[in-house]
Protein backbone atom coordinates (compact mmCIF):
# COMPACT_ATOMS: atom_id res chain seq x y z
CA UNK A 1 0.00 0.00 0.00
CA UNK A 2 1.26 3.46 -0.83
CA UNK A 3 2.07 6.05 1.79
CA UNK A 4 -0.82 8.32 2.76
CA UNK A 5 -1.04 11.43 0.64
CA UNK A 6 -1.15 14.88 2.15
CA UNK A 7 -4.52 16.56 2.21
CA UNK A 8 -5.30 19.03 -0.55
CA UNK A 9 -5.76 21.96 1.77
CA UNK A 10 -2.54 23.39 3.18
CA UNK A 11 -2.25 25.25 6.47
CA UNK A 12 -1.20 28.92 6.15
CA UNK A 13 2.34 28.03 7.31
CA UNK A 14 2.51 25.47 4.52
CA UNK A 15 1.26 27.99 1.97
CA UNK A 16 4.48 29.98 2.09
CA UNK A 17 6.47 26.82 1.45
CA UNK A 18 4.12 25.96 -1.42
CA UNK A 19 4.55 29.40 -2.95
CA UNK A 20 8.33 29.08 -2.67
CA UNK A 21 8.16 25.67 -4.33
CA UNK A 22 5.96 27.02 -7.12
CA UNK A 23 8.39 29.91 -7.63
CA UNK A 24 11.22 27.41 -8.09
CA UNK A 25 9.06 25.55 -10.63
CA UNK A 26 8.47 28.83 -12.49
CA UNK A 27 12.25 29.31 -12.68
CA UNK A 28 12.50 25.98 -14.50
CA UNK A 29 13.73 23.91 -11.55
CA UNK A 30 12.98 20.31 -12.59
CA UNK A 31 13.59 19.02 -9.06
CA UNK A 32 10.97 21.37 -7.62
CA UNK A 33 8.38 20.32 -10.17
CA UNK A 34 9.19 16.66 -9.55
CA UNK A 35 8.51 17.33 -5.85
CA UNK A 36 5.10 18.75 -6.77
CA UNK A 37 4.47 15.70 -8.93
CA UNK A 38 5.53 13.20 -6.25
CA UNK A 39 3.33 14.91 -3.67
CA UNK A 40 0.13 15.12 -5.69
CA UNK A 41 0.31 12.60 -8.56
CA UNK A 42 -1.11 9.69 -6.56
CA UNK A 43 -4.31 11.46 -5.55
CA UNK A 44 -4.80 13.03 -8.97
CA UNK A 45 -4.22 9.71 -10.70
CA UNK A 46 -6.70 7.97 -8.37
CA UNK A 47 -9.37 10.55 -9.15
CA UNK A 48 -8.62 10.53 -12.89
CA UNK A 49 -8.71 6.74 -12.98
CA UNK A 50 -12.06 6.60 -11.23
CA UNK A 51 -13.46 9.42 -13.33
CA UNK A 52 -12.53 8.02 -16.74
CA UNK A 53 -12.71 4.35 -15.83
CA UNK A 54 -9.44 3.04 -17.23
CA UNK A 55 -5.76 3.37 -16.26
CA UNK A 56 -4.41 4.06 -19.76
CA UNK A 57 -6.60 7.14 -20.25
CA UNK A 58 -5.88 8.19 -16.65
CA UNK A 59 -2.12 8.08 -17.40
CA UNK A 60 -2.62 10.34 -20.42
CA UNK A 61 -4.74 12.67 -18.33
CA UNK A 62 -2.18 12.74 -15.53
CA UNK A 63 0.41 13.85 -18.06
CA UNK A 64 -1.91 16.54 -19.35
CA UNK A 65 -2.72 17.69 -15.82
CA UNK A 66 0.92 18.28 -14.95
CA UNK A 67 1.87 19.74 -18.33
CA UNK A 68 -1.07 22.09 -18.06
CA UNK A 69 -0.17 22.90 -14.45
CA UNK A 70 3.36 23.87 -15.45
CA UNK A 71 2.09 26.09 -18.25
CA UNK A 72 -0.35 27.77 -15.88
CA UNK A 73 1.97 28.23 -12.92
CA UNK A 74 1.86 32.00 -13.40
CA UNK A 75 -1.86 31.94 -12.61
CA UNK A 76 -1.29 30.24 -9.24
CA UNK A 77 -1.45 33.00 -6.64
CA UNK A 78 -1.64 30.85 -3.53
CA UNK A 79 -5.24 31.85 -2.75
CA UNK A 80 -6.12 28.20 -2.55
CA UNK A 81 -3.88 25.29 -1.63
CA UNK A 82 -1.75 23.94 -4.46
CA UNK A 83 -3.54 20.59 -4.08
CA UNK A 84 -6.95 22.19 -4.56
CA UNK A 85 -5.68 24.18 -7.55
CA UNK A 86 -4.35 20.96 -9.08
CA UNK A 87 -7.64 19.17 -8.39
CA UNK A 88 -9.45 21.91 -10.26
CA UNK A 89 -7.18 21.50 -13.29
CA UNK A 90 -7.56 17.73 -13.05
CA UNK A 91 -11.34 17.76 -12.80
CA UNK A 92 -11.67 20.20 -15.70
CA UNK A 93 -9.52 17.98 -17.87
CA UNK A 94 -11.36 14.82 -16.78
CA UNK A 95 -14.78 16.38 -17.43
CA UNK A 96 -13.62 17.75 -20.81
CA UNK A 97 -12.35 14.30 -21.69
CA UNK A 98 -15.63 12.64 -20.68
CA UNK A 99 -17.73 15.21 -22.53
CA UNK A 100 -15.66 14.86 -25.65
CA UNK A 101 -15.97 11.07 -25.38
CA UNK A 102 -19.71 11.36 -24.79
CA UNK A 103 -20.14 13.65 -27.78
CA UNK A 104 -18.27 11.10 -29.88
CA UNK A 105 -20.46 8.24 -28.72
CA UNK A 106 -23.66 10.25 -28.14
CA UNK A 107 -24.04 8.95 -24.62
CA UNK A 108 -24.90 11.94 -22.49
CA UNK A 109 -25.49 10.60 -19.04
CA UNK A 110 -25.50 13.53 -16.68
CA UNK A 111 -29.21 13.55 -15.85
CA UNK A 112 -29.87 13.49 -12.14
CA UNK A 113 -33.51 14.37 -11.90
CA UNK A 114 -34.70 11.42 -9.91
CA UNK A 115 -34.01 10.67 -6.28
CA UNK A 116 -32.75 7.12 -6.41
CA UNK A 117 -32.55 5.16 -3.21
CA UNK A 118 -35.72 6.41 -1.59
CA UNK A 119 -38.25 4.17 -3.32
CA UNK A 120 -36.96 1.01 -1.72
CA UNK A 121 -39.67 0.14 0.79
CA UNK A 122 -39.59 -3.49 -0.24
CA UNK A 123 -35.80 -3.64 -0.23
CA UNK A 124 -33.74 -4.51 2.80
CA UNK A 125 -31.12 -2.00 1.63
CA UNK A 126 -27.51 -2.92 2.24
CA UNK A 127 -28.18 -4.74 5.49
CA UNK A 128 -26.61 -8.21 5.61
CA UNK A 129 -24.86 -7.56 2.33
CA UNK A 130 -21.08 -7.64 1.99
CA UNK A 131 -19.83 -4.48 0.35
CA UNK A 132 -16.54 -5.20 -1.41
CA UNK A 133 -14.09 -2.75 -2.92
CA UNK A 134 -14.93 -4.10 -6.37
CA UNK A 135 -18.66 -3.54 -5.77
CA UNK A 136 -17.91 0.04 -4.81
CA UNK A 137 -15.57 0.71 -7.75
CA UNK A 138 -18.14 -0.68 -10.19
CA UNK A 139 -20.99 1.30 -8.71
CA UNK A 140 -18.97 4.54 -8.60
CA UNK A 141 -18.13 4.06 -12.29
CA UNK A 142 -21.86 4.08 -13.07
CA UNK A 143 -22.53 7.41 -11.42
CA UNK A 144 -23.27 10.40 -13.65
CA UNK A 145 -20.05 12.35 -14.09
CA UNK A 146 -21.09 15.49 -12.19
CA UNK A 147 -21.98 13.76 -8.96
CA UNK A 148 -19.20 11.21 -9.42
CA UNK A 149 -16.65 14.03 -9.37
CA UNK A 150 -18.08 15.53 -6.18
CA UNK A 151 -18.41 12.12 -4.53
CA UNK A 152 -14.83 11.10 -5.36
CA UNK A 153 -13.42 14.35 -3.99
CA UNK A 154 -15.54 14.36 -0.83
CA UNK A 155 -16.14 10.78 0.23
CA UNK A 156 -13.10 9.08 -1.32
CA UNK A 157 -10.41 11.79 -1.18
CA UNK A 158 -11.71 13.37 2.00
CA UNK A 159 -11.99 17.00 0.85
CA UNK A 160 -14.38 19.36 2.66
CA UNK A 161 -17.40 20.58 0.69
CA UNK A 162 -15.75 24.02 0.52
CA UNK A 163 -12.69 22.46 -1.15
CA UNK A 164 -14.83 20.32 -3.45
CA UNK A 165 -16.73 23.45 -4.49
CA UNK A 166 -13.44 25.24 -5.20
CA UNK A 167 -12.03 22.30 -7.15
CA UNK A 168 -15.16 21.90 -9.27
CA UNK A 169 -15.98 25.57 -9.62
CA UNK A 170 -19.42 25.13 -8.07
CA UNK A 171 -21.23 26.46 -5.01
CA UNK A 172 -20.73 24.69 -1.70
CA UNK A 173 -24.43 23.83 -1.58
CA UNK A 174 -24.18 22.25 -5.00
CA UNK A 175 -21.28 20.14 -3.80
CA UNK A 176 -23.41 18.88 -0.90
CA UNK A 177 -26.39 18.08 -3.09
CA UNK A 178 -24.18 16.29 -5.66
CA UNK A 179 -22.51 14.16 -3.00
CA UNK A 180 -25.87 13.35 -1.41
CA UNK A 181 -27.37 12.39 -4.74
CA UNK A 182 -24.34 10.24 -5.49
CA UNK A 183 -24.77 8.34 -2.22
CA UNK A 184 -28.46 7.72 -2.90
CA UNK A 185 -27.68 6.60 -6.43
CA UNK A 186 -24.95 4.28 -5.12
CA UNK A 187 -27.35 2.81 -2.62
CA UNK A 188 -29.78 2.04 -5.42
CA UNK A 189 -27.01 0.54 -7.57
CA UNK A 190 -25.62 -1.56 -4.74
CA UNK A 191 -28.99 -2.98 -3.72
CA UNK A 192 -30.05 -3.89 -7.27
CA UNK B 1 -39.62 4.17 2.02
CA UNK B 2 -37.59 6.73 3.94
CA UNK B 3 -39.34 9.96 4.85
CA UNK B 4 -38.49 12.57 2.19
CA UNK B 5 -38.44 15.39 4.74
CA UNK B 6 -35.72 13.67 6.78
CA UNK B 7 -33.39 12.71 3.92
CA UNK B 8 -31.31 15.91 4.01
CA UNK B 9 -30.88 15.65 7.76
CA UNK B 10 -29.82 12.01 7.40
CA UNK B 11 -27.21 13.04 4.81
CA UNK B 12 -25.90 15.75 7.11
CA UNK B 13 -25.79 13.24 9.95
CA UNK B 14 -23.63 11.02 7.75
CA UNK B 15 -21.47 14.05 6.83
CA UNK B 16 -21.09 14.85 10.53
CA UNK B 17 -22.35 18.39 9.98
CA UNK B 18 -25.78 18.12 11.65
CA UNK B 19 -26.26 20.52 14.59
CA UNK B 20 -26.91 19.07 18.02
CA UNK B 21 -30.60 20.03 18.26
CA UNK B 22 -31.50 18.71 14.81
CA UNK B 23 -29.40 15.66 15.53
CA UNK B 24 -31.35 14.90 18.70
CA UNK B 25 -34.63 15.30 16.80
CA UNK B 26 -33.44 13.06 14.00
CA UNK B 27 -32.20 10.38 16.39
CA UNK B 28 -35.60 10.35 18.02
CA UNK B 29 -37.18 9.87 14.61
CA UNK B 30 -34.71 7.14 13.65
CA UNK B 31 -35.66 5.15 16.73
CA UNK B 32 -39.22 5.00 15.46
CA UNK B 33 -38.77 4.83 11.68
CA UNK B 34 -37.12 1.71 10.31
CA UNK B 35 -36.81 2.86 6.63
CA UNK B 36 -35.06 6.07 7.72
CA UNK B 37 -32.83 4.13 10.10
CA UNK B 38 -31.94 1.74 7.27
CA UNK B 39 -31.20 4.65 4.97
CA UNK B 40 -28.90 6.25 7.56
CA UNK B 41 -27.07 2.95 8.08
CA UNK B 42 -26.67 2.36 4.34
CA UNK B 43 -25.37 5.86 3.62
CA UNK B 44 -22.87 5.58 6.47
CA UNK B 45 -21.67 2.26 5.06
CA UNK B 46 -21.27 3.79 1.62
CA UNK B 47 -19.34 6.73 3.10
CA UNK B 48 -17.04 4.38 5.06
CA UNK B 49 -16.54 2.07 2.12
CA UNK B 50 -15.66 5.01 -0.16
CA UNK B 51 -13.17 6.37 2.37
CA UNK B 52 -11.44 2.99 2.50
CA UNK B 53 -10.84 2.79 -1.26
CA UNK B 54 -7.09 2.67 -1.68
CA UNK B 55 -5.19 5.34 -3.59
CA UNK B 56 -3.96 4.16 -6.98
CA UNK B 57 -0.34 4.58 -7.98
CA UNK B 58 0.64 5.93 -11.39
CA UNK B 59 3.43 4.10 -13.22
CA UNK B 60 6.90 5.70 -12.93
CA UNK B 61 7.05 6.29 -16.67
CA UNK B 62 4.45 9.06 -16.40
CA UNK B 63 6.89 11.41 -14.66
CA UNK B 64 9.63 10.62 -17.18
CA UNK B 65 7.22 11.45 -20.03
CA UNK B 66 6.17 14.70 -18.35
CA UNK B 67 9.78 15.72 -17.69
CA UNK B 68 10.69 14.86 -21.29
CA UNK B 69 7.87 17.00 -22.69
CA UNK B 70 8.75 19.93 -20.41
CA UNK B 71 12.40 19.71 -21.46
CA UNK B 72 11.38 19.64 -25.14
CA UNK B 73 9.30 22.74 -24.57
CA UNK B 74 12.22 24.38 -22.77
CA UNK B 75 10.14 24.82 -19.62
CA UNK B 76 12.56 23.04 -17.33
CA UNK B 77 16.31 23.05 -17.52
CA UNK B 78 17.58 20.64 -20.13
CA UNK B 79 20.74 18.73 -19.37
CA UNK B 80 23.87 20.22 -21.00
CA UNK B 81 24.81 18.59 -24.34
CA UNK B 82 27.81 16.96 -22.66
CA UNK B 83 25.71 15.57 -19.83
CA UNK B 84 23.07 14.42 -22.30
CA UNK B 85 25.67 12.65 -24.39
CA UNK B 86 27.14 11.04 -21.29
CA UNK B 87 23.64 10.06 -20.13
CA UNK B 88 22.98 8.37 -23.47
CA UNK B 89 26.27 6.78 -24.27
CA UNK B 90 28.29 6.39 -21.13
CA UNK B 91 26.55 3.34 -19.63
CA UNK B 92 26.77 1.54 -22.97
CA UNK B 93 30.37 2.57 -23.47
CA UNK B 94 31.22 1.51 -19.94
CA UNK B 95 29.43 -1.78 -20.44
CA UNK B 96 31.45 -2.41 -23.57
CA UNK B 97 34.76 -1.41 -21.99
CA UNK B 98 34.01 -3.46 -18.89
CA UNK B 99 33.31 -6.52 -21.00
CA UNK B 100 36.67 -6.02 -22.70
CA UNK B 101 38.44 -5.50 -19.40
CA UNK B 102 36.78 -8.49 -17.78
CA UNK B 103 37.36 -10.68 -20.80
CA UNK B 104 41.00 -9.65 -20.96
CA UNK B 105 41.45 -10.11 -17.21
CA UNK B 106 40.04 -13.61 -17.26
CA UNK B 107 42.06 -14.45 -20.36
CA UNK B 108 45.23 -13.18 -18.75
CA UNK B 109 44.59 -14.60 -15.30
CA UNK B 110 43.13 -17.97 -16.03
CA UNK B 111 45.87 -19.50 -18.21
CA UNK B 112 48.61 -18.03 -16.01
CA UNK B 113 46.69 -19.10 -12.95
CA UNK B 114 47.44 -22.63 -13.99
CA UNK B 115 51.07 -21.78 -14.59
CA UNK B 116 52.34 -22.53 -11.08
CA UNK B 117 51.11 -26.12 -11.37
CA UNK B 118 52.66 -26.52 -14.79
CA UNK B 119 55.84 -24.74 -13.76
CA UNK B 120 56.23 -26.85 -10.67
CA UNK B 121 55.67 -30.08 -12.50
CA UNK B 122 57.97 -29.10 -15.38
CA UNK B 123 60.55 -27.56 -13.10
CA UNK B 124 61.31 -24.89 -15.76
CA UNK B 125 60.51 -21.68 -13.87
CA UNK B 126 60.26 -20.82 -10.22
CA UNK B 127 56.66 -20.83 -8.95
CA UNK B 128 57.23 -17.45 -7.31
CA UNK B 129 57.90 -15.85 -10.72
CA UNK B 130 54.66 -17.25 -12.09
CA UNK B 131 52.74 -15.99 -9.08
CA UNK B 132 54.42 -12.61 -9.48
CA UNK B 133 53.25 -12.55 -13.10
CA UNK B 134 49.72 -13.37 -12.05
CA UNK B 135 49.89 -10.69 -9.37
CA UNK B 136 51.08 -8.06 -11.82
CA UNK B 137 48.39 -8.89 -14.32
CA UNK B 138 45.84 -9.05 -11.58
CA UNK B 139 46.84 -5.60 -10.29
CA UNK B 140 46.57 -4.19 -13.79
CA UNK B 141 43.16 -5.77 -14.26
CA UNK B 142 42.13 -4.50 -10.85
CA UNK B 143 43.29 -1.01 -11.76
CA UNK B 144 41.23 -1.14 -14.95
CA UNK B 145 38.22 -2.35 -13.00
CA UNK B 146 38.67 0.40 -10.42
CA UNK B 147 38.90 3.00 -13.19
CA UNK B 148 35.69 1.63 -14.66
CA UNK B 149 34.03 1.81 -11.24
CA UNK B 150 35.19 5.41 -10.86
CA UNK B 151 33.73 6.27 -14.26
CA UNK B 152 30.46 4.52 -13.37
CA UNK B 153 30.21 6.52 -10.15
CA UNK B 154 31.02 9.70 -12.06
CA UNK B 155 28.29 8.86 -14.59
CA UNK B 156 25.86 8.17 -11.74
CA UNK B 157 26.56 11.62 -10.29
CA UNK B 158 26.08 13.28 -13.69
CA UNK B 159 22.79 11.47 -14.29
CA UNK B 160 19.98 12.71 -12.06
CA UNK B 161 17.89 9.62 -12.85
CA UNK B 162 20.64 7.19 -11.90
CA UNK B 163 21.65 5.42 -8.72
CA UNK B 164 20.74 7.19 -5.52
CA UNK B 165 23.11 7.57 -2.58
CA UNK B 166 21.62 4.75 -0.52
CA UNK B 167 21.84 2.22 -3.34
CA UNK B 168 25.35 3.42 -4.23
CA UNK B 169 26.30 2.88 -0.60
CA UNK B 170 24.91 -0.69 -0.69
CA UNK B 171 26.84 -1.43 -3.86
CA UNK B 172 29.98 0.06 -2.31
CA UNK B 173 29.61 -2.16 0.77
CA UNK B 174 29.22 -5.25 -1.41
CA UNK B 175 32.24 -4.17 -3.36
CA UNK B 176 34.27 -3.84 -0.17
CA UNK B 177 33.30 -7.36 0.92
CA UNK B 178 34.39 -8.72 -2.45
CA UNK B 179 37.61 -6.70 -2.35
CA UNK B 180 38.32 -8.19 1.06
CA UNK B 181 37.82 -11.70 -0.37
CA UNK B 182 40.14 -10.85 -3.27
CA UNK B 183 42.81 -9.55 -0.88
CA UNK B 184 42.60 -12.69 1.26
CA UNK B 185 42.79 -14.93 -1.80
CA UNK B 186 45.78 -13.04 -3.11
CA UNK B 187 47.50 -13.34 0.24
CA UNK B 188 46.79 -17.08 0.40
CA UNK B 189 48.04 -17.54 -3.14
CA UNK B 190 51.23 -15.67 -2.32
CA UNK B 191 51.92 -18.01 0.59
CA UNK B 192 50.94 -21.13 -1.32
CA UNK B 193 51.35 -20.47 -5.03
CA UNK B 194 50.19 -23.97 -5.93
CA UNK B 195 47.09 -23.95 -3.79
CA UNK B 196 44.09 -24.82 -5.94
CA UNK B 197 41.54 -23.61 -3.33
CA UNK B 198 43.32 -20.21 -3.11
CA UNK B 199 43.35 -19.88 -6.88
CA UNK B 200 39.68 -20.90 -7.16
CA UNK B 201 38.82 -18.47 -4.41
CA UNK B 202 40.59 -15.65 -6.27
CA UNK B 203 38.70 -16.37 -9.47
CA UNK B 204 35.44 -16.75 -7.60
CA UNK B 205 35.91 -13.34 -5.94
CA UNK B 206 36.89 -11.81 -9.25
CA UNK B 207 33.77 -13.22 -10.92
CA UNK B 208 31.65 -11.80 -8.11
CA UNK B 209 33.20 -8.40 -8.68
CA UNK B 210 32.45 -8.68 -12.39
CA UNK B 211 28.87 -9.64 -11.58
CA UNK B 212 28.49 -6.67 -9.24
CA UNK B 213 29.80 -4.30 -11.90
CA UNK B 214 27.37 -5.75 -14.42
CA UNK B 215 24.57 -5.26 -11.89
CA UNK B 216 25.66 -1.67 -11.45
CA UNK B 217 25.46 -1.02 -15.17
CA UNK B 218 22.11 -2.80 -15.46
CA UNK B 219 20.83 -0.78 -12.50
CA UNK B 220 21.84 2.48 -14.14
CA UNK B 221 20.06 1.46 -17.32
CA UNK B 222 16.89 0.50 -15.40
CA UNK B 223 16.94 3.78 -13.49
CA UNK B 224 17.38 5.72 -16.71
CA UNK B 225 14.41 3.87 -18.21
CA UNK B 226 12.38 4.61 -15.09
CA UNK B 227 11.88 0.91 -14.41
CA UNK B 228 11.74 1.02 -10.60
CA UNK B 229 10.68 -2.64 -10.34
CA UNK B 230 13.61 -3.79 -12.46
CA UNK B 231 15.98 -1.61 -10.46
CA UNK B 232 14.62 -2.95 -7.15
CA UNK B 233 15.14 -6.51 -8.38
CA UNK B 234 18.77 -5.76 -9.24
CA UNK B 235 19.40 -4.10 -5.86
CA UNK B 236 17.77 -7.06 -4.11
CA UNK B 237 19.97 -9.44 -6.04
CA UNK B 238 23.07 -7.32 -5.28
CA UNK B 239 22.18 -7.37 -1.60
CA UNK B 240 21.93 -11.14 -1.63
CA UNK B 241 25.23 -11.63 -3.49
Amino acid sequence: MTAPFPRAGAAPAGRAAELALVERCRQGDAGAFEEVYRTHAGRLYSVACRMVGNPADAEDLLQEIFLSAHRKLDSFRGESALGTWLYRLAMNLCLDYLRSKASRTSHLTDALDDEPGLADASSRGLANRALTRIDMERAVAQLPEGCRAAFLLHDVEGLEHREVAEALGIAEGTSKSQVHKARLRLRALLTE
Amino acid sequence: MACARHVNAIQELVDGTLGSIRRAELELHLEQCEPCRRLADDLARIRDSAASLEPLTPPDRVWLQIAGRLRQEGRIAAPTPLAAARRTFMPLALAASLLLIVGASLYVLYPRGTAPDEAASAGNAPAADAVQGVETEFRLAEQHLQNAINKLQEAAKADDAAIDTQIASTLQKNLEVIDQAIAESRSALRQEPQSVPARDSLFDALKRKVSLLQDTIALMNQMRKGDAAGAAQIVDSANKS
